[in-house]
């Protein structure tokens, strides 16, 4: 991924984009036989080490969307690129993060967070400390032994960006990571993703429907309408960095974006017809 | 793909196993492995003969008691066993203890009891289903939700009403798995006890058939137990389909067995 | 247990198992009543002491223990080959769309089938001998196991399949990497049941057929009228049960040690 490399000019994506989709649909067949469009027409190019958020109402698609991205669900027509080759399935450079953890309730936060290194042959004692490496640098020392279901759900969350970090994967999809979590978790799981993105710029998806948290993470912020899912806006959010959260509330750009981006959500969010599947 | 009609895929599958016996008849060439012509042509015969649809319907007659008695006895004490821990408590581990003993096996001690007659072979049924049926009423019950109940105590139910019109509705899906356990256990009880006790029924019937090398005939008859199970399957599934449609779907196959 | 509320809890377990020893006494006390009261004659129904006395005498004989041997073999090959059957088939149909719609239909024909009644069918194919009896075993136990496993295997959350796909886990791989781990509380609840129906297959195939084995010491006795030799083969079925459920409960433990409890 490293040779695809190319400096970013400020506020638009590089000409060389890491993740290129273009005319992407996807479609689901109802339970009595009807099509629901989940997806229509979608076009995005993400550039390496870019932080960019789609936004939009629940039943919207854009878990859909990551989950194309990620190589775990087909497209129904258009095609995803990352890197220049095309998507075919999943894979090590794109590892995802879920909002219900999905840690492998056998295993303890050790053994989840060495899984993907012991997948692709690393040998067990090597696993082990780089695992122990990271799961210290998710603050969870002391919990190595623990299994899932004895952590809190904020701790959970970690042991799954830890696992997924494991094996280094160029661009993180994060699938409304926090949504499970409560208000102060989540605000703590903000900050230091924020600080572990800003030391190793990896790209970063994020789909999110809380207009603050892409603003507060995003350099670009993807609003999407439902039914069917499509790009309403793509929002430069050209707020300094490092961002410091305290100092960010204050600021009348931040303010901005998140009113404006709230009226495009609210806008969207209308009676729909149908329903939802 | 279009989809196929519910009752294709069984049909299919059955045709399926009938060439599966086809072909290892005609390849292994047994004597104990008649042609599937040669058995469906005994079927008729069987049907038509008034001996075996006496034993037949003694059979199922006795099934039948068996079922209603064990359901009169063991839905009140597992939905007791499921509001209460102390009968619980009380009942736990003498289920737990009767419950690997095949109870078709203790139709030579019953029968040294009571006789060889109805009383002896039902009673072996009553045991058999009951524990499935305890079983899951208890679990059913155990499962009701506390603030239904309380919600329905703020509405002025007593206890008593309490457990008519809240706990056993609510406990219905579950209790339905265990009578559907029931009924293929009670025809097992029932085929089992005859085989052992051999003086009447569809069991007896079977083996004496196999005692006297009437293969065809064995073969037609368990066609005909198979076919009971499935039958009642099919039927027991559509009536709870009816009694509980607001439970979802079935919580898939019953694991009945023994 | 120096810990208070640890101690409550105990002295109420206690008190738990306590009441769950009334019943069970109050059945043999009701039984010795019976003898005792002269209600029944010995020949049809000893006393609970002869029948201890000979339950002990016997399970140091070996010509006892070479039957309940026999028996005991017979239930381990018959639930050992439903188990890899069960669990072999349940998981290759959830991974393929096409095993499944083969799986299914034929699931739903046999299941509800009484299996006792093929006994004749595997006794005039397999003969008299063991092979009968242990497909019998198999053809009952394998369809809890069956059920359970496809049950379990369709509610694998499908994230912990693409998590460990995202890692570079192959989708072979990651059958018996996750699918195969993820179902196990399902497979062993099924296997628990298996098992039990094991027991009580095989006691029953030996009653009806056989020259050795738990079932045809009932059935000897039977024949015999010696009433206290019919109790002793079903109290040792009734604690090979227990002692095997035993062992799959500790075995369950450990292998569960990661997953919520259940209800």
């Amino acid at each position: 991924m490293s040779a695809l490399a190319v400096p970013r000019a400020a506020g638009a994506p590089a000409a060389a984009p890491q993740i290129a989709i273009e005319g992407l649909s996807k479609a689901f067949r109802r339970r009595d036989g009807t099509l629901h469009a989940a997806l229509s027409e979608i076009a995005l190019d993400v550039a390496e080490g870019e932080f960019v958020s789609i936004l939009g109402p629940s039943g919207c698609g854009k878990s859909t969307l990551l989950y194309i991205v990620g190589g775990f669900v087909a497209p129904s027509a258009g095609a995803v690129r990352v890197g220049g080759a095309p998507v075919t399935g999943p894979g090590p450079d794109r590892g995802p993060v879920f909002q219900e953890f999905a840690l492998f309730p056998w295993k303890t936060v050790l053994g989840n967070v060495a899984y993907g290194l012991r997948a692709q042959g690393v040998p067990r004692r090597e696993a082990e400390a780089r695992a122990r490496a990271l799961v210290a640098q998710v603050g969870l020392s002391g919990f190595e032994a623990f299994y899932p279901k004895e952590l809190s759900g904020g701790m959970k969350q970690r042991v799954a960006l830890a696992r997924t970090l494991a094996y280094d994967p160029a661009i993180l999809l994060m699938d409304e990571p926090f949504g499970a979590l409560d208000a102060h978790t989540r605000t703590r799981l903000q900050n230091d993703l924020l600080a572990l993105w800003e030391r190793d710029r990896k790209t970063v998806l994020f789909v999110t429907h809380g207009v603050d948290e892409a603003v507060f993470l995003s350099d670009r912020v993807v609003v999407m309408t439902r039914s069917p899912g499509r790009i309403r806006a793509v929002v430069d959010i050209d707020l300094p960095r490092p961002r410091h959260r305290a100092e960010l509330l204050l600021n009348p750009r931040y303010q901005r974006h998140v009113i404006a981006l709230e009226g495009m959500l609210e806008d969207g969010d209308g009676p729909r017809p149908g329903g939802r599947p | 793909m279009r989809r196929l009609p519910a009752g294709l895929p069984p049909l299919l599958a059955l045709a399926g196993l009938l060439a599966a016996w086809e072909v290892a008849s005609r390849f292994l060439a047994l004597d104990g492995l008649p042609s599937v012509p040669a058995t469906l042509a005994a079927l008729p015969d069987l049907v038509a003969d008034p001996d075996f649809a006496r034993n037949l319907l003694a059979s199922l007659r006795r099934m039948a008691t068996g079922f209603c008695l064990a359901l009169a006895l063991a839905l009140p004490a597992g939905l007791a066993m499921g509001r209460s821990r102390t009968v619980a408590a009380l009942l736990n581990p003498l289920t737990m203890m009767v419950y690997p003993v095949p109870k078709a096996a203790l139709m030579p001690l019953i029968m040294l009891w009571l006789g060889v007659g109805d009383l002896a072979k039902t009673l072996v049924i009553v045991l058999g289903v009951s524990l499935p049926v305890l079983y899951h009423a208890y679990q059913g019950a155990r499962a009701v939700e506390e603030k239904m109940l309380w919600s329905a105590a703020a509405m002025g139910l007593s206890g008593p009403a309490r457990a008519a019109r809240v706990v056993l509705p609510a406990a219905l899906p579950e209790i339905l798995v265990g009578c559907r356990t029931g009924i293929v256990l009670a025809l097992i009880t029932m085929a089992t006890s005859e085989m052992i006790a051999r003086q009447s029924g569809i069991g007896a019937v079977l083996f004496n058939a196999l005692d006297l090398a009437q293969y065809e005939t064995v073969y037609a008859i368990i066609l005909v137990i198979g076919a009971l199970g499935v039958g009642l399957d099919v039927l027991f599934e559509g009536a709870r389909a009816r009694l509980v449609g607001w439970a979802g779907p079935p919580p898939a196959l019953a694991p009945a067995s023994a | 247990m120096s810990d208070p509320r640890e101690r409550i809890r105990v002295s109420a377990r206690l008190r738990e198992g306590a009441l769950g020893l009334l019943p069970i006494l109050g059945l043999v006390g009701i039984w010795q009543a019976v003898v005792s009261l002269g209600l029944a004659p010995p020949a049809l129904l000893p006393a609970p002491g002869t029948v201890l006395a000979r339950c002990l005498a016997q399970f140091a004989n070996p010509e006892f223990l070479g039957h309940a041997g026999a028996t005991l073999s017979r239930l381990a090959v018959g639930f050992l080959a439903a188990l890899v059957l069960g669990v072999g088939i349940g998981i290759l149909a959830a991974a393929s769309p096409g095993v499944l719609a083969v799986v299914r239909p034929l699931v739903r024909v046999l299941a509800p089938v009484p299996k006792v009644a093929l006994y004749p069918a595997f006794i005039l194919t397999l003969g008299f001998a063991d092979a009968s009896k242990i497909a019998l075993v198999v053809a009952d136990a394998v369809f809890p196991i069956l059920l359970a496993t496809l049950q379990g295997a369709a509610m694998v959350e499908p994230k912990l399949v693409w998590a460990a796909r995202a890692a570079g886990t192959s989708p072979r791989a990651a059958l018996l990497r996750v699918v195969l781990p993820a179902t196990l509380p399902s497979i062993l609840t099924g296997a628990r049941i298996g098992l039990v129906v094991s027991c009580i297959v095989v006691f029953l195939a030996e009653m009806i057929t056989s020259t050795d084995g738990l079932g045809y010491l009932l059935v000897r006795a039977a024949r015999s009228f010696q009433t206290v030799d019919m109790f002793v083969p079903l109290i040792a079925i009734s604690g090979l049960g227990l002692l095997l459920n035993g062992a799959l409960g500790l075995a369950r433990g450990r292998l569960l040690r990661g997953f919520p409890e259940e209800g």
